[in-house]
């Protein structure tokens, strides 16, 4: 077992010939909270989609627990099980309720009887506060339920660690802080979780660390009090000097 | 001018037993070409190279030739090879093979209809491709496809008329031989169309109500 959940070493991704991550080497120790912060376009939600390898990546190399997820012939799916993830766009299971999105992958992958998956569904939803909203389908919830019946989906597997890929993006502002909410529970109970966010409050509040990335590079990461009221980097100071305005 | 539809209305018992004939070889002909289309379809999206490129051809070569021309190479044509079919079933063949490739396209186009992220979180929650293909992509799938099927559907059942050219006795068919009795043109014309209609509404019917049952929003 080792220290670090996560461990990025010299990661490069292009698209085509546009160098998007540029030597990224990161790592994430368990319980810890990162937060990624930058521009649009700066590779944020790319490197997180490398993480759990719905990107492919040209060099370097990403470790989960310990396994090289960057090797040849290494199962993904098995990899992709301890990791949850969390999308801008909530990807949700329309043709299923909330239940049904909740206990699907425990009952396939993990092949847990449906009993159990579904006591544990309901828990989950109860954690996220929408426990009867068990049998409805995505189209009657509002953004901010189906975020956090997403996140129920992917604490259903047990992960141990959540990505969040600007979870809080699409929400119109009043379910914003619902899902913020349940987010900062799951860190108070010492979830790992790295996430990609625009929420420069919530980054300042729970994160451990926080990183900036900027044109595909790390160009400072730190402790947020430090990155947000000593920011060393010009680039993040312009970048922070843009997003907060306090 | 005069018309004399008892000359309809004394053909109607023929035209019935035309028109079962033709439901029967339209019916087969979709099973078929649903199977058929399935697997091509899918083939389309598989993560494999040789199945897709396979399928690809299989389609292309169907598409871009007339079904006209495929009935008369499978009944006038593989005798040549020492395979001698009965007309009826020629017609299915000819026209299941003919149907697969355009199911193919639909099921593929409706798969393919169905957002990237949908297979992202699939995968993320540690599905298989494959599981995830039969949990979530194909049951959205499934009911975007439908009412393109049922348009290929009526399209197939009205193309069995071309069968007719291989002495299959099925509507079209009985339609000109009563004329050729008669010399009744419109009279049978009429009630031959209006058989035709009578099944293609019924098959849009069909679709439709499996539509309603199935559909959830999105």
């Amino acid at each position: 077992m080792s220290e670090w959940v996560v461990e990025v070493r010299n990661l490069n991704k292009y698209f085509g010939r546009h160098h998007v991550l540029k030597d990224i080497t990161l790592r994430v120790r368990f319980g810890e909270v990162v937060s990624i912060i930058g521009a649009s376009g700066s590779g944020k939600s790319t490197l997180l989609r490398c993480l759990n390898g719905l990107e492919p990546i040209q060099s370097g190399e990403i470790f989960i627990d310990g396994v090289c997820i960057t090797a040849n012939g290494v199962n993904l799916s098995r990899v992709r099980q301890s990791i949850g993830m969390i999308f801008q766009s909530f990807n949700l299971f329309p043709h299923m309720t909330a239940l049904e999105n909740i206990t699907l992958a425990p009952q396939k992958v993990k092949k847990i009887p449906r009993v159990e998956a579904e006591r544990v569904a309901l828990e989950l939803l109860r954690k996220v506060g929408l426990e009867e909203k068990a049998h409805a389908y995505p189209a009657q919830l509002s953004g901010g339920q189906k975020q956090r019946v997403a996140i129920a989906r992917s604490l259903a597997m047990n992960p141990k660690v959540m990505m969040f890929d600007e979870p809080t993006s699409a929400l119109d502002p009043e379910t914003v802080k619902d899902v913020l909410d349940v987010m900062k529970e799951l860190a108070r109970e010492g979830m790992t979780m790295i996430v990609v966010t625009h929420e420069m409050g919530f980054a300042r509040e729970v994160s451990d660390r926080v990183v900036h990335l900027d044109d595909g590079r790390i160009v400072e990461e730190g402790p947020p009090e430090e990155i947000f009221y000593r920011p060393k980097h010009p680039r993040t100071r312009e970048f922070l000097s843009k997003v907060i305005n306090i | 001018m005069h018309f004399d539809f008892s000359a309809l209305y004394k053909a109607l018992p023929s035209l019935l037993v035309g028109a079962t004939v033709t439901l029967r070889i339209t019916s087969l002909s979709i099973a078929l070409g649903l199977g058929i289309g399935i697997v091509a379809g899918l083939a389309r999206v598989w993560p494999n190279t040789i199945l897709r490129t396979v399928a690809g051809a299989y389609i292309e070569l169907v598409r871009g030739t007339p079904l006209l021309v495929q009935i008369f190479l499978v009944y006038f044509g593989l005798p040549a090879l020492g395979l001698n079919l009965d007309p009826f079933v020629a017609g299915v063949i000819a026209m299941g093979i003919n149907s697969g490739a355009y199911v193919g396209e639909i099921v593929r186009g409706g798969i393919e209809s169905i957002a990237r992220g949908q297979m992202e979180a699939a995968l993320s929650l540690g599905m298989t491709w494959h599981q995830a293909m039969y949990y979530v992509i194909l049951p959205q799938a499934f009911v975007r496809i439908l009412p393109p099927l049922g348009n290929e559907f009526i399209a197939l059942l009205k193309d069995s008329s071309l069968v007719s050219t291989i002495a299959i006795a099925e509507l079209t068919r009985t339609g000109q031989i009563i004329i050729t009795r008669t010399f009744k043109s419109f009279e049978i014309w009429s009630g031959v169309a209006l058989f035709y209609f009578a099944m293609t509404y019924l098959i849009s019917r069909i679709v439709r109500f499996s539509e309603e049952r199935l559909r959830y929003s999105e």
